[in-house]
């Protein structure tokens, strides 16, 4: 990498420039109402921001998410780690984890609005199921590749089975939870926006597709970026965090992000 | 493994799956919840059954697969050589880098509204959405993947006089491939979710827009068979990616079992 790229920060804002100009270069091209120059789309941003629901939505929003993701994580941790130690756990629960991976949990957002309403309770779950996944396979992962030595060690020492997975497993699989986490909170953003667009009532995902129905383009684009930065927000905010808590585990793990 | 101890993993397996389809059956059998909420098992998986007979529900399914292959082919072409590129040269992977920063977290969905918009209801805008979600793991596994081939190999193939845009598309894209694969399984999955989200939203075809109608009409039953159905469909294709990737793997030594 050249010197430029030491300067921390330059880099991704120059890579926020290329995009807005080469936006500009496609609503020139296109010149049509469906995508506005961004300059007039950001505009819109003040009057969004200056809307006295627009805040507490993006709050509503990230309540929902932080809670699912709480929850999925005090419980995909420990499941996950189970499987890696144990073969037989593993083998109960793979086959269901597969079948349900490829179904789109927010998909599941229709039923379970039969069953619980259209209300936080639907949309948390809906989070839930949907950050769980990829928790479970990375503890799994993680917990499978731990050296059997120390396990020996450990057990050699008097430590029991489960004081084990909580002193020895889980500390050395972290990375790879924190991988699974970092999945986990791109696909809790994913599910969020879409549950709130199927649900409609309060979020983001609700602006959003709101602006859309009610034609205002310049508005959908601008809360496209507020969901974008959102996400890169939250995504630069857990990888400080995990830097802070792997700075013992180099070379760091990297991060395939960006999936449903 | 011997065929015994195949059947003994399968059954324990199978054992979650079963008791979880067993107490579907008891709370609807036991009227715990209205059967306009919860149909019984066995009534969803006859209308599944009859439905795989019925033309216009494989129609659907058809436009859904279609979409699905064209976005994952394009991103699968697209990552794969930006990937190696950015791996073969320095400068382009500087480029690349940032914005693969920016770009990446941004929740993808969120851009489906933009596609609608500029590219219309119909395949172009779904394709383009598939093909932004599918893009990322591919190019960041390829890269790393790429990044991380034996120094040697290339050093090799460079003096028995391979070029070096050649060395590139021989020699590292081969050794890259586990890597590349297991990217290509992760946005596998991915597509199959994004094409459903997004026939949900905006659409008038494809299994997505089937629940929605059934949801509309509060017809249960049919609520749940394009669930079930895309459920199947990603666990198909699940399998026959890793019949290929092992395939594909014969004589790597992270060959799948």
């Amino acid at each position: 990498m050249p010197r430029l790229s030491a300067v921390p920060g330059l880099p991704p804002l120059l890579a926020c420039l290329a995009l807005l100009a080469a936006w500009e270069l496609a609503a020139r091209a296109f010149g049509i109402n469906g995508l506005p120059p961004p300059w007039t789309a950001l505009r819109e941003l003040p009057a969004i921001f200056a809307d006295g629901d627009t805040l507490p939505n993006i709050f509503a929003s990230l309540r929902r998410m932080v809670i699912g993701f709480a929850l999925a994580a005090t419980f995909a941790i420990p499941l996950g780690l189970m499987m890696g130690r144990s073969a037989l756990v593993a083998r109960f629960f793979n086959p269901l984890l597969m079948v349900i991976y490829p179904v789109p949990k927010a998909a599941l957002m229709p039923i379970i609005m039969l069953w619980l309403g259209v209300g936080d309770v639907s949309k948390t779950l809906v989070i839930f199921l949907g950050v769980s996944l990829p928790i479970i396979y990375h503890s799994y992962q993680g917990a499978r590749a731990v050296d059997d030595k120390m396990l020996w060690s450990a057990a050699a020492m008097g430590l029991r089975a489960p004081a084990r997975l909580v002193r020895v497993v889980f500390p050395a699989a972290l990375p790879e939870i924190m991988v699974g986490c970092r999945t986990g909170l791109v696909l809790a953003l994913i599910t969020m926006v879409t549950s709130e667009m199927i649900a409609r009532q309060t979020g983001v995902g609700n602006i959003l597709f709101n602006a859309l129905d009610m034609a205002q383009y310049e508005a959908v684009y601008a809360m496209i970026v507020v969901i974008g930065v959102l996400g890169f927000g939250l995504d630069w905010g857990f990888e400080a965090v995990r830097r802070a808590l792997m700075a013992w585990a180099e070379p760091s793990h990297q991060i395939a992000v960006g999936s449903a | 493994m011997t065929a015994r101890r195949n059947i003994a993993e399968l059954a324990v397996g199978a054992l979650p799956i079963l008791v979880i389809l067993a107490l579907w059956h008891f709370i609807a059998a036991a009227r715990l919840a209205p059967p306009t909420v919860l149909p019984d098992p066995a009534t969803v998986f006859l209308r599944l059954i009859s439905m795989l007979g019925n033309p216009q529900f494989l129609e659907h399914c058809g436009i859904t697969l279609f979409r699905l292959f064209t976005g994952f082919g394009i991103a699968v072409v697209t990552g794969v050589t930006l990937g190696i590129l950015a791996a073969g040269s320095k400068p382009f992977a500087a480029l690349l880098q940032p914005l693969i920063r920016v770009l990446a977290p941004v929740p993808k969905i969120a851009l489906y509204p933009a596609f609608v918009l500029t590219l219309g209801f119909d395949h172009s805008s779904k394709v383009a959405l598939v093909v932004a979600d599918a893009l990322f793991p591919i190019l960041l596994a390829t890269y790393q993947g790429a990044a991380a081939v034996e120094p040697k190999l290339v050093w090799s193939a460079r003096a028995a006089g391979a070029s070096q845009r050649r060395c590139l598309f021989t020699v590292v894209l081969t050794a890259a491939l586990p890597s590349i694969l297991t990217g290509c399984r992760i946005s596998l999955i991915i597509s199959c979710i994004v094409v459903f989200l997004s026939e949900m939203i905006t659409s008038t075809d494809g299994l997505g827009q089937l629940l929605v109608r059934a949801a509309r009409n509060f017809q249960t039953v049919d609520m749940y068979v394009p669930i079930i159905m895309i459920s199947m469909l990603g666990l198909v294709l699940n399998a026959s990616f890793n019949a290929l990737s092992a395939r594909l793997l014969v004589g790597f030594p992270e060959r799948p079992e």
